[in-house]
């Protein structure tokens, strides 16, 4: 069974680090100051000698990160999401993405739950922003098993990989042998009426949205799309097909993101009515983790409200 | 240690070669930076044919010296280079900026030789610390990481960033290259903005500096070799080539509007011809732009 307490997600991080380090001799992890909070720092105890720190420098970072890779290293270059993805977004696209390199970027510090730092520090555009770079692979983990399981298949994936590292403790929605394929969605709840897609820990608010949808008679379909990018279009739209409307959720923003990604396959291969829960356009705000959701629109009634929406435009 | 004449020689014909190219590259390719690929012909001449350890035959081998051309819009120069070494038929050249063939800029995946993709400045550098660091962290390898750097690209807050780490980490198998012509996409360094006190700035970010005359032979290939065998470990090292954008074509040189400039097919026969003269090679003034098959070529799509 999958474990009662779960430890934080970047806790799970910092630990499966570890543990593909002695795995892989050729695994490197740098840092631009933020280790111990992304928990990166983990690594760096284990093995100093193949940790590097690079300093308050996030163009550095990635650069550096890439000759790495060129001379056969498998790198994780780790920060916060916002940096990664404002500072240092042409260095991952030309350097990086362009010679499709082996490296593997974890982005912390995602969506809602970060601290209270607020707009500068919760990166809601991530998702947007790496799925337009050919050859990126996009990922945001459900729960701790997937984050382990998209560590482990990103170690074997030929090229750049992008994935979220979310600040948060989520409930367990996989057993600890899970196992993550780029393109696979995962079907955790079956239904009728209306399709509830959820990315990250947007999915454990779906599963919730489906329980209280449930007691208004309303059969959802749950599916965890870990795999962003590519995204199981087979698997929306067989969903779609059988229940003729959906929901996305993302822990980001809707604009270009997951929902998009939603709607781009939806719009291609069966339009129905889609609603996409997630940050509106507008930057974050400081605030408490509960109240944030809140205020956005994104708790779980609010994904059970979109839902009785779209069932109304079947 | 000294150059040998012959050595010499044969660097002065590779450089004249990588000039030739370029400005034949680019005419074919309708696009391409002129000034930026003659001013590094003696710096690419020089390290491929007397310093560079690298196999053409081999390319993926282990202990090669990479060379990260930071200043990727000097593509054509570093293209003719690696054909002029082997990596692949000359005639790949004229594929630049055509469909399928060589990229404007550097594409690691579509051109043997090559050693990282590039395009946007101030990028290189931290590739080439990488590089550095991955070496080290292999054992027994004595290859250097090598970057060519822009002087205009000295603008951008990476490259300081980078020089930063490689002499906290004491990268002494790091050499830099800069090509210091002076002339950025827009006009002077210094009218634009201004980088002095250059070579100051390398030292007090923590490397050993050698400064030369970026078209001098023998000069470079000393200064290389110096940065190679000679100088104390424990630091980065950059040289500071000074040199003349658009070297070898009066037109171009210091003119910051042969920058990005396709010359039509009537004036890159001049400028051929006025590079041969200046070499010595006058029946080497007309280009293959005035075989009648490659005029229709040329003219072909137009």
């Amino acid at each position: 069974m999958a474990e009662s307490k779960p430890a934080e997600m970047r806790t799970v991080f910092g630990n499966t680090l570890v543990e593909l380090g002695a795995e892989y001799a050729n695994m490197v992890v740098l840092d631009a100051d933020l280790h111990t909070s992304s928990k990166a720092g983990y690594f760096k105890k284990a093995y100093p000698d193949r940790f590097i720190q690079v300093g308050i420098a996030e163009q550095n970072l990635f650069g550096i990160a890439a000759g790495l890779a060129l001379t056969g290293f498998i790198p994780f270059p780790s920060t916060f999401a916002v940096f990664a993805t404002r500072r240092a977004l042409d260095q991952i696209a030309i350097s990086i993405c362009y010679p499709k390199l082996n490296v593997k970027i974890p982005g912390s510090y995602v969506g809602l739950p970060t601290s209270r730092a607020g707009a500068s520090h919760n990166c809601i555009e991530d998702i947007a922003v790496m799925r337009v770079l050919p050859n990126m692979h996009v990922a945001d983990a459900g729960d701790n098993a997937d984050l382990r399981a998209i560590m482990r298949t990103a170690m074997e994936t030929d090229g750049p990989v992008y994935f979220r590292v979310t600040r948060y403790t989520l409930p367990a929605l996989f057993e600890a042998d899970h196992i993550f394929q780029w393109g696979k969605g995962h079907l955790l709840q079956e239904g009728s009426d209306v399709t509830l897609l959820g990315t990250g820990l947007m999915t454990s608010f779906c599963l919730d949205a489906a329980d209280m949808l449930a007691k208004d008679g309303i059969s959802a379909e749950v599916i965890h799309m870990g795999s962003i990018k590519p995204i199981d279009r087979n698997l929306i739209a067989q969903s779609v097909s059988k229940t003729g409307c959906a929901v996305s959720a993302e822990n980001a923003t809707i604009l270009g993101g997951f929902g998009a990604a939603v709607a781009e396959v939806l719009g291609e291969l069966c339009p129905v009515p889609l609603q996409r829960i997630g940050v509106r356009d507008r930057f974050v705000d400081s605030g408490g983790i509960d109240d944030l959701f809140t205020h956005h629109g994104m708790q779980p009634a609010d994904i059970a409200a979109a839902a009785k929406k779209v069932l109304a435009q079947k | 240690m000294q150059i040998s004449d012959e050595k010499i020689c044969q660097i002065e014909e590779a450089a004249y070669q990588i000039r030739r190219l370029s400005v034949e590259m680019i005419t074919y390719g309708r696009w391409g930076h002129i000034g930026g690929s003659l001013s590094m012909a003696e710096i690419l001449a020089v390290l491929y044919f007397n310093h560079l350890q690298v196999d053409p035959l081999n390319p993926a081998w282990e202990d090669r010296d990479r060379l990260v051309l930071s200043k990727a819009h000097g593509s054509p120069a570093l293209y003719a280079a690696l054909a002029l070494k082997g990596y692949y038929p000359i005639e790949k050249i004229y594929t630049y900026c055509q469909l399928g063939g060589l990229e404007g800029h550097t594409d690691m995946t579509k051109t043997p030789g090559l050693e990282s993709s590039g395009g946007p400045l101030g990028m290189g550098l931290s590739v080439a610390v990488g590089i550095a660091l991955g070496l080290r962290f292999k054992e027994n390898i004595s290859a250097r990481s090598y970057c060519i750097l822009g002087d205009g690209e000295s603008n951008e807050g990476n490259v300081w960033e980078a020089a930063m780490a490689a002499a906290h980490y004491h990268l002494d198998n790091l050499i830099a290259i800069v090509d210091y012509n002076k002339v950025m996409a827009k006009g002077f360094v210094w009218d634009l903005m201004s980088i002095e006190p250059y070579a100051e700035k390398w030292r007090a970010f923590g490397w050993e500096v050698i400064e030369v005359d970026g078209h001098d032979i023998e000069a470079l290939d000393s200064a290389l070799y110096q940065a190679r065998w000679v100088l104390p470990r424990g630091k980065p090292i950059v040289v500071i080539a000074h040199t003349v954008k658009g070297r070898g074509v009066k037109q171009a040189e210091f003119n910051y509007k042969w920058h990005t400039h396709a010359p039509d097919p009537k004036t890159a026969d001049a400028f051929l011809r006025e590079l041969s003269h200046r070499y010595g090679r006058p029946e080497e003034g007309y280009s293959r732009l005035h075989d009648d098959t490659e005029k229709d070529v040329f003219y072909g799509g137009e």
